[in-house]
């Protein structure tokens, strides 16, 4: 049993270091702020100015007839949201859907629809000269997508590429 | 003759023997009265005529010898010379009176003698007055011519007349003894006749007598002597006639024929009897010489049993010290399961008690199972708030982004409650954790009172059960117990009864031993028995039967 000497010693030890200011990780150059989510093993990050908000997935509607990446909409608050799974872009494994699955929704002026994402881990500040670029062995729809890979092994994908892919807007007509 | 036959021997010889002794008895007695009446004869001659013959020769001899003397003395001169000469006359003169005396004494019964003897002695006794008066004294005057002149003249006619009267006298006597001495060899005659024809007689009824007897007796006894030489030859095949005569040879010869014929059937039975015996014998030589083996191999048979036994009568020591070992033992056991009886029956209350309280155990555990469901619940609300206080900070950050310089205070709050909220949500992730294991553990402690319970119904069947065996086994263990200590009496018993066993073994091995050296003297014996038997049949294979 910790005595309390021990419980005052190791609180002040959470305390100080808690008070400590964060060590200049990369005071020169330019740095983003990311939002870190996670994708099947892999995380990814999105440039905090494209998300406009996380939500739960929750009263998930398939949609017929569209491709295979769109999941379905969703109901945040009234607005409707298509929600599209990266993974089929990405040929990650298929975890199956849970209410503890995320939805990451981007928009820019024009575009905005979610982003199924396994689990969010949160906010971080990246220093765009540690990203290095994707590499090259990667072709397709990765290259376009991404926007590098960080030392802590995140991909940074392209936000705004993504929104402004004709690929994924749905333009297909059912004939009756 | 036939009655003679059937006389007995006895009678026979009584018979022979008493005529011979008759014809001797006559021989003897005519000898007797024979011999008898020489003797008498003979005697009177003696005494009579040989008596007077002899009395007058010595009446002779003296008168000349006298005579002589005094002619001697007549002759000499001197005196010493003539002394002894008239002593020896005067001797003599002396003589010739007894022996005139015992002459007339002699002749009392004859008077013719008694007359010429009385002549005799009136002229001696004249002779001698003459002598005695007249010329002794003048030969002693020494006028030796006187006398010398008388003994011429006078004493000379006396002497012849003496001289004459003696002749005479003796050779009377001398006719007399002739006389006496034919008639004593007549009568000797006589008797020899006699002697003679008694003698042939009875020499003629002897030898009668003799060739009977032989016919009757020796020639039955050659027969038989015949047969009996035949027989001893062997030769067993006579057959005799039947005699029927009733004395000794009879009966011999019956019962020397009897005996021939039993012989004959004895030597047939010998015979046949000595080939079953030669035969025997062989067989019993083999079966001796078998036996021989087998008692040696019986020997050291036994000579191994008896090292048996000596080891099982260690091995039997060794078991009734451990059969009284047992008998402690169980005894000791006996008390132990009386023990354990108790035992058990404190077990089944025992284990009664025990389902009690698993029963409540159960429902405890029931119980936490339905609160630690309810605490899932509660936990799953944390969850979720926390995870939407996960989503509302990050929505902050993302709002304190946009907004910029301004909203750098924000994110750092917004960051807190995000860091709070994974921390709370880590927290119910634990507690979850928890909570699952104890759910697995309450459900595992649910299956393992079911289990228990399960367990102790049939503990306390079991332990009923085992009360029940462990009160049998009680029984069965007194029991156990008893038949230890009688096993260890019974043992102790065995064990002098190996004693007795192996001293036994121990005789019978010297007898065994003894029984082997008889056997082997039993198979030499059965050897010479055999030999025998052999030698038996070589020997009756002489008799014909």
């Amino acid at each position: 049993m910790p005595t309390a000497e021990n419980k005052k010693r190791t609180l002040k030890e959470r305390a100080r270091a808690l008070a400590r200011e964060p060590k200049g990780e990369a005071p020169a150059g330019e740095e983003i702020e990311v939002l870190e989510f996670q994708l099947a093993y892999e995380r990814y990050g999105i440039e905090s100015s494209y998300v406009r908000e996380v939500y739960p997935l929750k009263e998930l509607t398939p949609v017929p007839c569209v491709a295979p990446f769109v999941l379905g909409i969703i109901n945040v608050r009234g607005q409707i949201v298509s929600v599209i799974d990266l993974k089929k872009f990405f040929d990650l494994p298929e975890k199956g859907l849970t209410d503890l699955n995320k939805v990451v929704i981007i928009h820019n002026h024009a575009m905005e629809f979610g982003i199924l994402a396994d689990a969010i881990l949160g906010m971080r500040r990246i220093a765009l000269r540690n990203v290095q670029p994707s590499l090259p062995t990667l072709t397709g729809i990765r290259e376009q997508y991404l926007r590098g890979v960080t030392p802590e092994r995140v991909v940074l994908l392209d936000a705004g590429k993504l929104l402004t892919d004709e690929s994924i807007v749905v333009r297909e007509e059912v004939e009756s | 003759m036939k009655w003679f036959l059937n006389l007995t021997m006895r009678g026979k010889l009584f018979v022979c023997f008493g005529l011979i002794f008759a014809l001797f008895a006559g021989v003897i007695a005519t000898a007797y009265t024979g011999i008898a009446t020489i003797l008498e004869s003979q005697n009177r001659l003696y005494k009579e005529d040989f008596a007077n013959v002899r009395d007058l020769m010595a009446l002779r001899a003296n008168y000349n010898g006298m005579r002589v003397l005094m002619l001697e003395a007549q002759l000499l001169s001197k005196r010493t010379e003539q002394d002894p000469l008239l002593a020896q006359a005067a001797e003599r003169s002396k003589q010739i009176d007894g022996i005139t005396l015992s002459l007339l004494e002699r002749a009392k019964n004859d008077p013719n003698r008694l007359s010429r003897l009385e002549e005799l002695k009136s002229v001696w006794q004249a002779f001698a007055q003459t002598k005695d008066a007249e010329i002794i004294p003048l030969i002693l005057a020494g006028n030796l011519a006187a006398s010398r002149q008388f003994a011429v003249g006078v004493q000379q006619g006396r002497a012849q007349k003496i001289r004459a009267i003696a002749e005479e006298l003796g050779k009377a006597s001398e006719e007399g003894a002739r006389l006496g001495l034919a008639h004593a060899e007549q009568r000797a005659n006589q008797l020899f006749g006699i002697f003679l024809f008694v003698g042939i007689v009875a020499v003629a009824i002897g030898i009668v007598l003799a060739l009977s007897m032989a016919r009757v007796i020796a020639g039955p006894l050659r027969e038989l002597s015949r047969i009996a030489d035949l027989v001893a030859a062997g030769d067993l095949t006579v057959n005799m006639a039947r005699d029927h005569r009733a004395d000794e040879v009879g009966v011999l010869s019956q019962t020397f024929r009897r005996m021939v014929e039993s012989l004959r059937e004895v030597t047939g039975n010998i015979r046949e009897g000595i080939n079953v015996l030669g035969s025997s014998a062989s067989e019993i030589l083999a079966a001796t010489t078998q036996v021989a083996s087998g008692a040696a191999e019986t020997g050291t048979a036994i000579s191994q049993t008896t090292t048996t036994v000596e080891e099982v009568k260690q091995t039997a020591q060794v078991s009734s010290q451990k059969a009284k070992y047992v008998s402690e033992t169980a005894q000791k056991s006996a008390q132990v399961s009386q023990t354990g009886k108790k035992s058990v029956n404190d077990t089944v209350e025992g284990m009664n008690r025990i389902r009690e309280q698993m029963e409540a155990i159960a429902e405890s555990i029931v119980r936490l199972s339905e609160q630690s469901q309810t605490v899932g619940e509660i936990i799953a609300t944390v969850n979720d708030l926390a995870d939407q206080s996960n989503l509302l900070a990050v929505n902050a950050s993302i709002e304190a982004a946009k907004a910029g310089e301004h909203g750098k205070g924000f994110a750092v709050v917004a960051q807190e409650v995000r860091s709070l909220a994974e921390q709370s949500k880590q927290a119910t992730a634990q507690v979850r954790s928890i909570l699952t294991d104890i759910q697995k553990a309450t459900g595992t402690a649910v299956l393992a009172t079911e289990q228990g319970t399960k367990a102790v119904d049939a503990g306390v069947k079991q332990s009923t059960e085992a009360g029940e065996s462990i009160r049998i086994l009680a029984e069965s263990i007194g029991e156990s117990a008893q038949a230890a200590t009688q096993i260890a009496a019974s043992s102790q018993q065995q064990l002098v009864g190996m004693d007795q066993v192996a001293a036994a073994m121990e005789s019978i091995k010297q007898a065994t031993t003894q029984n082997v050296a008889g056997t082997k003297q039993a198979e030499a014996a059965a050897r010479n028995l055999h030999e025998l038997g052999q030698k038996l049949k070589q020997l009756v294979e002489r008799y014909k039967v």
